[in-house]
């Protein structure tokens, strides 16, 4: 097996309050790790770290403790002028293209601008290198000298895409690429990252909200809740047989465009801790169905399922108490 | 006679650019559907598509350069189009309530939530404060607010999404609506929260024999809360029936499409996708504004579609209505 | 595939036509009264600043002293003034200082306050609290008692001038820009840019400074009309510009003296010429956010 790209250790974040003194949990010693050409989805809802995580691993945001190793190389400490270059190899697509996109420079001058910064090309030669970008991402060469309020939000994110692929990095993070586009665009832009993957085999880490959408684009799927990993498992593993009672319920929660799909509701009681102050044990003994007192002191480890990459930190999988009795709703 | 009746509603933004031409954005074009007393109606469609750009053209919530160019709406025998500004009021947030997104920026952040419920009783149906007290408990209670009581003098601020939306919800039930119109009430909200919003907005329209139009682009919303659907597109609505009818056979290319990008359908790198850009509502081509992404278009689309019913209860406005291979 | 009807049909309503513009003033001013003035006004104090030399009658500096105090006439159209000089040609002439003052000045204005208000607002801490205390400590005095203070000492000419003013209101456009990075800053797009590799000087100068600079833009108008006033009040006060030079402040000081004595038209006709361009400039400056309010676009 080759060297991942990526690995993250014990990763935590905290953030200050505001002037309380006290600090926001928002990542808990999390660990990962991305082969190179893997596409690792990460979900969770909001407060879930998720974000987070994705821009400590770029560096976007200083990591409290732990320790990031990206292609061999321990980044956690590195002053800023030694990330730069790196970026070159590790970038990142946004949720929101609208925002996304400085709304003063042409969509050619921001497709060509991780070129510029990172590769010693000739202006020519950039040039060209930008209209085959355009190409790569379908969109039409006359976009290039327009500024982004003329493009709509899928031919926006697709700038954003061909911005992070400019220089063939190493590993590209997705901060929810989707979730903001409407349902037939969202559908081409996963399309075209599939695509992109085939043709560049760079490592991808996609995060979002919805298991549905990360479902159709990952190898490999994290649940995070509360800034932790409670699962982790290959993604048809984890939709076939979610072993952790939050995963569970976060599968139940998911509507399909189907009035005759029965179902099976596991309804969570209450919504999710303030990460100031965590829950004792495993963080989500509050809101579990099946928590038993050990929950509240013992904070479960990674245990494996089944033959497959699929792991769950949940106390009771040992004694197959992690199971929620369906409930029929309407 | 029906609770709600839109015919021909037409909705326009005409405004003059820089260059002191007038620009028309053709936002509404055609809309008619009814709603029967108890019913939940669900628009659904893309961003542009003029799902909340109907709601607020019913409710005379339109902001200048939005104009309802024709059209009538008949709410409960009552000629909206028609009726004075006042009575209008009178009318909304009474016999008509809303429940918006973003819930947090709804709310006064100055007043209590008891306080923001009490007004809008008092503004309507008047009488004792203390009716009015009595009743925002009775409303918090409805909608699983716990604790009530000690709830009752919190600030705006302190509220989490899902109970900011709660306390929206309590605020349009006040008044004991006859219609209420929920435009993308979870949107925002995590989907274990979201579960739990739409379970109550779903039991209280039973409870309280309300009607409901819920506005949202997530079709999984639709499938699981609503009687009947209206697709919309363009500023019309394209589709319109049953859910479980257009949900099986759907007749618009255009609801097509759209069943077969959600994520239980989509395959990733293979199928038809739609393709092209969303309809430019100052520009729209002549006649069916899909046809210039739609494969099936040919000649015929350049003039309106007709309105061709295709089940019961099921309108479709193709040319091709139940004509199309499946 | 969806190429399979000809675009032929398609209503052609946004075809391009030729930029007018007159449409485009026509525009503007149904769009923003306010904005159409304060572009005409400009625009005629403009015109008299730069052919000043063909719309004036007489010299504006040569003195005839036969006819001193004269009143209005058709020959000296705003009478002249205690030299004998030809009140309408100095009053013309004057809009030379008007411009000639405000311009440099705010331009220098900009350029110390906006690169100070975009370093001070994307590095925030530090740095941020002592530049922007040192320029608060400029704010605090009263402008025109500073600029009295500091062109008496060094010295009385039309660039002494022209340099306080834009120093004293650096502070102005260095607080509008900071405020603009401080919301920029954590926007997506800075994000975004410095996830792509970008260093910090491209950051400040490339991406957030062509998007804080609009309400810059404004201010420009309006700290124009400002310079105008204050230097036309130093003028006034007797520092900074002299009689007999043809500046409205000058003029208007030397008018005063008649005004007792009932030649009032030696300060009314600068007097109205300054209170115009300062009028002028600031309908612009406050006319611009009309352009962005969609409001007033609507037509009914």
């Amino acid at each position: 097996m080759t060297a991942p790209v990526l690995t993250v250790e014990k990763l935590v974040k905290r953030f200050p309050a505001g002037r309380s003194g006290l600090f926001v949990n928002a990542v808990n010693s999390v660990d990962l790790s991305i082969a190179p050409g893997e596409t690792l989805g990460m979900v969770g809802e909001s407060g879930s770290g998720k974000s987070t995580i994705g821009r400590a691993i770029l560096r976007l945001t200083e990591p409290t403790e732990g320790k990031i190793t990206f292609d061999g190389r321990d980044i956690t400490r590195i002053p800023d002028r030694e990330i730069r270059p790196l970026r070159r190899d590790m970038q990142m697509v946004f949720q929101d293209p609208w925002s996304a996109l400085n709304p003063r420079m042409r969509i050619g001058d921001l497709i060509a601008e991780t070129m510029k910064l990172h590769l010693d090309l000739s202006k020519t030669e950039r040039e060209n290198r930008t209209v085959r970008l355009a190409e790569r991402v379908h969109l039409r060469p006359e976009y290039l000298r327009r500024y982004s309020s003329d493009l709509s939000g899928g031919q926006l994110q697709r700038v954003c895409i061909a911005r992070a692929i400019a220089t063939n990095p190493k590993l590209i993070v997705l901060d929810e690429p989707t979730s903001s586009l409407d349902l037939s665009v969202r559908a081409e832009i996963l399309d075209l990252l599939a695509e992109i993957r085939e043709q560049s085999r760079a490592a991808m880490l996609f995060i979002s909200h919805d298991l549905g959408t990360v479902r159709l684009i990952s190898d490999r799927i994290v649940v995070l809740y509360l800034g932790a990993v409670v699962e982790t498992a290959p993604g048809e593993a984890l939709f076939a047989d979610p072993a952790h009672p939050y995963s569970q319920s976060l599968l139940s929660a998911h509507l399909p465009a189907d009035p005759e799909a029965k179902l099976s509701r596991h309804l969570l009681v209450g919504e999710i801790p303030s990460p100031i102050n965590l829950p004792s044990g495993c963080t989500f003994h509050t809101r579990c169905p099946v928590a038993i007192g050990a929950c509240r002191n013992e904070v479960p480890g990674a245990e494996r399922i089944g033959d497959a990459e699929h792991y769950a930190n949940c106390l009771r999988i040992a004694e197959g108490g992690n199971r929620i009795k369906p409930t029929e709703a309407a | 006679m029906s609770l709600l009746e839109v015919e021909n509603l037409r909705t326009h933004f005409i405004s003059r650019d820089i260059d002191n031409q007038i620009r028309v954005a053709e936002a509404l074009n055609d809309v008619s559907f009814t709603l029967e007393a108890g019913k939940v109606l669900g628009f659904v469609g893309e961003t542009g598509a003029g799902k909340s750009l109907t709601a607020q053209s019913i409710c005379g919530l339109l902001r200048p350069p939005a104009k309802v160019i024709c059209g009538r709406v008949t709410f409960d025998g009552h000629d909206l189009t028609a009726m004075p500004a006042d009575d209008l009021n009178a009318l909304r947030g009474a016999e008509i309530a809303m429940v918006v997104q973003n819930p947090r920026t709804s709310l006064d952040p100055l007043t209590r939530i008891v306080d923001q419920l009490v007004r809008i009783h008092q503004a309507h149906a008047g009488g004792p404060l203390a009716a009015s007290r009595t009743r925002a408990m009775e409303m918090m209670e409805a909608v699983g607010i716990p604790d009530p009581k000690n709830r009752a003098n919190a600030w705006p601020h302190e509220l989490s999404g899902g109970m900011a939306q709660r306390v929206l919800i309590a605020m349009a039930l006040m008044n004991n609506p006859k219609l209420l119109i929920a435009d993308e009430p979870t949107t925002g909200l995590d989907v274990t929260v979201q579960a739990q919003i739409l379970d109550l907005l779903k039991h209280l329209t039973e409870r309280f024999g309300m009607a409901m139009i819920i506005i949202t682009h997530d079709l999984g919303i639709v499938a699981h809360y609503s009687d009947e659907i209206a697709v919309m597109f363009a500023g019309t609505i394209v589709e319109a029936g049953p859910v479980s009818e257009v949900f099986e056979a759907p007749g618009h290319p255009y609801t097509r499409s759209l069943i077969a990008a959600t994520p239980e359908r989509l395959k990733v790198g293979g199928g038809a996708k739609l393709g092209g850009q969303p309809p430019d509502l100052y520009n729209l081509p002549s006649g069916c504004a899909l046809r210039t992404r739609c494969v099936f278009a040919s000649d015929v689309c350049a003039t309106p579609p007709p309105r061709t019913r295709v089940g019961p209860d099921h309108d479709v406005n193709c040319h091709f209505a139940g004509d199309l291979p499946s | 595939m969806a190429e399979t009807v000809g675009d032929e049909f398609k209503r052609d309503r946004a075809a391009a036509r030729p930029f007018s513009l007159k449409n485009r003033f026509i525009g503007i001013a149904r769009v923003s009264p306010t904005l159409a003035s304060g572009v005409i006004i400009i625009l005629a104090f403009g015109f008299m600043a730069v052919f000043a030399h063909w719309l004036m009658p007489h010299d504006p500096v040569s003195a005839y002293p036969e006819r001193v105090l004269k009143p209005p006439s058709a020959e000296h159209w705003f009478g002249t003034d205690g030299n004998g000089m030809d009140v309408f040609s100095r009053v013309i002439y004057g809009a030379k200082f008007g411009f000639g003052i405000a311009i440099p000045a705010v331009i220098l204005a900009v350029a110390i306050g906006v690169p100070v208000g975009l370093v001070a607002g994307y590095r925030g801490g530090l740095l941020d609290e002592v530049l922007m205390r040192f320029f608060d400590g400029l704010r605090v005095f009263p402008s025109i008692i500073l600029a009295l203070a500091v062109v008496a000492a060094t010295g009385q000419s039309l660039l002494n001038v022209v340099l306080v003013l834009g120093f004293l209101d650096s502070p102005v456009f260095a607080r509008v820009v900071r405020s603009e990075v401080l919301s920029l800053r954590s926007s997506v797009f800075v994000e975004s840019a410095k996830a792509a590799g970008n260093p910090t000087w491209r950051i400040l100068f490339i991406h957030l400074l062509p998007n804080a600079i609009q309400g810059a833009t404004a201010q420009a108008a309006v700290r124009a009309a400002w310079a105008v006033r204050i230097s036309a009040t130093l003028a006034f006060l007797g520092v900074g510009i002299q009689a007999p030079t043809p500046e409205w402040g000058a003029m208007i000081r030397q008018g005063a003296e008649f005004m007792v004595t009932g030649q009032w038209w030696v300060g009314i006709f600068p007097g109205i010429a300054l209170i115009f361009l300062v009028f002028g400039l600031n309908l612009f400056g406050d006319g611009l956010q009309d352009l962005m309010d969609p409001r007033r676009r609507a037509v009914n």
